[in-house]
């Protein structure tokens, strides 16, 4: 093993230092090892980023840079008076790669749409439990099964998908990587030959990409897909150098040995902006880290209580202190950068004096509560100990004993849910696709309560307005419901939101053309290097 | 005749003063292991008088100065000596009140697997048979297992806290010593001074823990010792897995968790902690190889 990786460490090397001279590659240094190439059988971002933004394609993509949508695959789509009919129009004479392993014979047409649904979906398709012990929890996740009742091939450019019930975010969630459409003449190929599991090892798809070699825990390669249906990129090679390790990974970095890495260290960032071979990008995330009472216990059932608390936090703090900087206090639940964000909605001042006066008033004295911080790491929350013990002595100064408590990840996630859960809980959420009712509804619902919903909080208002806001496909008239959510959100206060964070993406001087994704996805089509 | 030879074993004659004068001259031939008491004595007055000595709160957080280096280093303040972690906490009294925590855990801890494994140590080595055999297994069962996992577990179970830690500390130690216990009773027992108690009528109690414990010492000692810095290293890992001290305790293995991120940046949040649990440890380990040299008669230069 140590062999191999010493030998694809000198590949790797011939290749940047060769790379110069005829070909471009861009090596990125990724984070972990994906958990197989087959988007969707998995939910982290890291398989995400080594399969479906390189090999694959969507129906639906995700313009850069926003969270909007845009055609992929298919051109254009329309959608029925009441809302259950999808039909989308497919873009023509879409090649599939040519690799090494396999060469297509046909274009891509509504087979591969109706294949790469169904086997998702349909317990009786032989490609549902293709791979042992991997389910299609993303999918399922989302309520496909439930919502989607059936993917149609109309002709071979058309495809018809029909719906059980109204859902506004069903486009967005089509354009999400675990929806990514693969070849069904290959699955077919592979199933014929009995090597069915070839397809979550060597993908094959009509991305900008195609897979060339994955070496387990030490790299991963591409070459430009001479063929892609949106150009051939200008790099011809992309090099996934797979390195855990964020300080290992600022090594390279700063060696050259890579143009582009993730999920710097925060105390990183000061001295990579400094140096002057490298640039660092930021852009606020699609996430939200808050405290949630259990707002079924008393005193924390009072909107009152919950409001004084929440001026007790001085959340600049925390973000000096766990992010140094790199996140901003948050005051809605969704992000900023998130469409029907309420600008109007004012947050609660940092006041330790009106805080003291605010429980005093509620008849509140010598309060003890238990506060929840996550033991591992987030985006939205990068040391949750620290933000604890920061509110810790926050609330000390308003009168209140705040005991730091914490479980083991699994455990805690799973402990939180419950209903009489004894103190406020610290969480977080990362945007799945973009839309406000993945965060408000899943998260603030009353049919979260005892599930997502951490402060057990159901308003009956929020509520009728969120489920509104669902079921209405105008754009412009979701916005509003979806406004005046975050009103009674923050008038009844069942959070006290913390932070938004950035995401820092640090990257050779030379390196243009990178968009950064609010979804947290990295996408390397469209990159150029110019060292 | 019988008695005088039990009791001469244990009581304070004259000789005793000589015996502690021969175990100083042995002990202080090791250069290191009296650095390491000095140390050590150091450490336990920090400890007692930390209140004194610290110049703050070791839990008060000041917001205006987080992260502040060293006086001696560019930006240092000398109001925070060796600078402030990453809440604006003073690192020297995180420092100084960390020597309590350290000690109190490695005290407690070597107490109570020392008691509880003498007495289950000196039971079965007295009585063997059937009783022998169930402690024994018991702790083989115990030895099975690495240390840290078993403490990890049986912290997992217990809820994470600093009691806690040094309760799943001390039972993992105990089969230590009750392995040397009672293997040190087994071959007193059949010495004939323990034959001539017996026969004066002394009864099951007085002839384990009178007549033949107080000669078992010496190993028991060293044990100990050694003990004392492994559970305050065990209560440093359990503190940097997150399952030790719970915030805002300034515990060292607690505080070097916490500070990892800086590794590369904020040097001092990371390295003094750790600092102090290495030179805690050594001058700990030194002493009781002194202890040994000094104790065991096998070691000794005639």
């Amino acid at each position: 093993m140590l062999k191999k990786t010493t030998f694809a460490a000198a590949l790797l090397a011939a290749t940047v230092l060769s790379g110069a001279a005829s070909a471009k590659t861009f090596v990125y240094c990724s984070e972990g090892s994906p958990e197989g190439f087959d988007p969707g059988l998995y939910t982290a971002g890291t398989t995400f980023d080594a399969a479906a933004h390189t090999v694959y394609n969507r129906l639906l993509e995700f313009k850069k840079g926003t969270t909007e949508t845009e055609p992929g695959l298919a051109e254009s789509y329309t959608v029925s008076d009441d809302g259950l009919e999808y039909t989308f129009k497919l873009r023509p004479g879409v090649k599939y790669q040519t690799t090494e392993f396999f060469t297509p014979t046909r274009d891509f047409n509504a087979d591969d749409v109706v294949f790469s649904f169904d086997r998702q979906l349909k317990a009786d398709n032989p490609w549902n439990k293709y791979v042992t012990g991997a389910s299609w929890e993303y999918a399922a996740g989302m309520g496909f099964p439930e919502v989607i009742k059936s993917v149609e091939k109309v002709d071979d450019l058309t495809v018809k998908i029909t719906l059980t019930r109204k859902e506004a975010p069903f486009l967005a969630n089509v354009a999400m990587p675990f929806a990514s459409i693969v070849s069904k003449e290959y699955a077919d190929k592979l199933q014929a030959d009995g090597k069915m599991n070839q397809m979550n090892q060597m993908p094959l798809g009509t991305g900008p990409f195609a897979f060339v070699a994955y070496q387990q825990d030490a790299i991963i390669r591409y070459k430009a897909n001479p063929d892609y249906w949106g150009g051939k990129q200008k790099i011809d090679d992309l090099v996934f150098a797979i390195t855990p390790d964020a300080s290992v990974r600022y090594q390279k970095l700063k060696a050259g040995e890579c143009h582009l890495m993730p999920f710097p260290n925060a105390a990183d960032v000061a001295a990579m902006k400094a140096d002057t071979n490298l640039k660092v990008v930021e852009q606020e995330g699609l996430n939200v880290a808050y405290l949630a009472y259990n707002t079924t216990q008393a005193p924390f059932d009072k909107p009152e209580v919950r409001k004084a608390l929440n001026q007790a936090i001085n959340k600049q703090a925390i973000v000096d202190a766990v992010f140094q900087g790199a996140a901003t206090p948050a005051t809605n639940p969704i992000p900023p950068t998130m469409w029907s964000y309420n600008k109007a909605v004012e947050d609660d001042k940092y006041d330790p004096e009106a805080s003291k006066k605010g429980l005093e008033a509620a008849g509140v004295k010598d309060l003890k509560m238990k506060v929840w911080a996550m033991p591992v790491s987030r985006p939205y929350m990068l040391n949750a100990r620290r933000a604890a013990e920061l509110i810790q002595s926050d609330f000390a100064k308003v009168g209140v004993t705040v005991e730091i408590v914490s479980y083991e990840w699994a455990e805690y996630l799973d402990k939180s849910k419950a209903k009489d859960r004894d103190g406020a809980v610290m969480l977080g959420w990362t945007g799945d696709n973009g839309d406000p009712d993945n965060f408000l509804d899943t998260l603030l619902g009353c049919d979260a309560v005892g599930g997502n919903n951490r402060a057990q909080w159901c308003n009956k208002e929020f509520d009728d307005l969120v489920t509104k806001a669902k079921e209405t496909s105008d754009i412009a008239e979701r916005t509003k419901l979806y406004e005046q959510a975050q009103v009674v959100f923050k008038k009844d206060a069942p959070w006290a939101t913390i932070d938004h964070s950035l995401s820092i993406v640090p990257m050779r001087k030379g390196v243009e053309g990178f968009v950064q994704s609010p979804l947290g996805d990295f996408a390397f089509d469209g990159v150029d290097i110019t060292e | 005749m019988s008695q005088a030879a039990a009791t001469s074993a244990v009581s304070t004659d004259p000789s005793r003063r000589a015996r502690l004068a021969e175990f100083w001259y042995y002990f202080s031939e090791n250069r290191g292991a009296v650095i390491g008491l000095v140390f050590f004595i150091f450490l336990v007055l920090l400890a007692i008088f930390a209140p004194l000595i610290a110049p703050h709160d070791p839990t008060q957080q000041y917001r205006d100065a987080v992260l502040v280096p060293p006086v001696w280093q560019e930006g240092g303040r000398a109001d925070f000596l060796l600078g402030t972690d990453a809440v604006g906490r003073d690192m020297l009294s995180r420092l100084v009140y960390g020597t309590q925590f350290s000690l109190f855990v490695g005290v407690i801890v070597t107490a109570l697997s020392l008691v509880v494994g003498v007495v289950f140590g000196v039971i079965a080595g007295y009585f063997r048979g059937w009783v022998d055999t169930a402690i024994m297994r018991v702790m083989d069962i115990i030895l099975a297992f690495p240390s840290l996992l078993l403490a990890l577990v049986l912290v997992a179970i217990l809820g994470p806290g600093l009691v806690n830690a040094m309760i799943a500390i001390s039972l993992v130690y105990q089969p230590h010593f009750v392995r040397l216990a009672r293997a040190a009773v087994m071959s007193e027992k059949t010495r004939d001074y323990v034959v001539a108690a017996k026969v004066a009528g002394a009864g099951h109690t007085r002839l384990m823990f009178k007549t033949i414990l107080p000669n078992c010492m010496a190993p028991l000692i060293v044990q100990a010792t050694l003990s004392f810095s492994s559970a305050i290293l065990d209560a440093a890992a359990l503190g940097f897995l997150g399952m030790g001290a719970q915030p805002p305790t300034p515990e060292w293995g607690t505080m070097l968790a916490e500070a990892r991120e800086f590794i590369q940046s904020k040097w001092w949040v990371v390295t003094l902690p750790g600092v102090a649990i290495l030179i805690t440890v050594l001058a700990i380990n030194l002493m009781g190889d002194g202890l040994r040299d000094a104790l065991d008669p096998k070691l000794k230069r005639s």
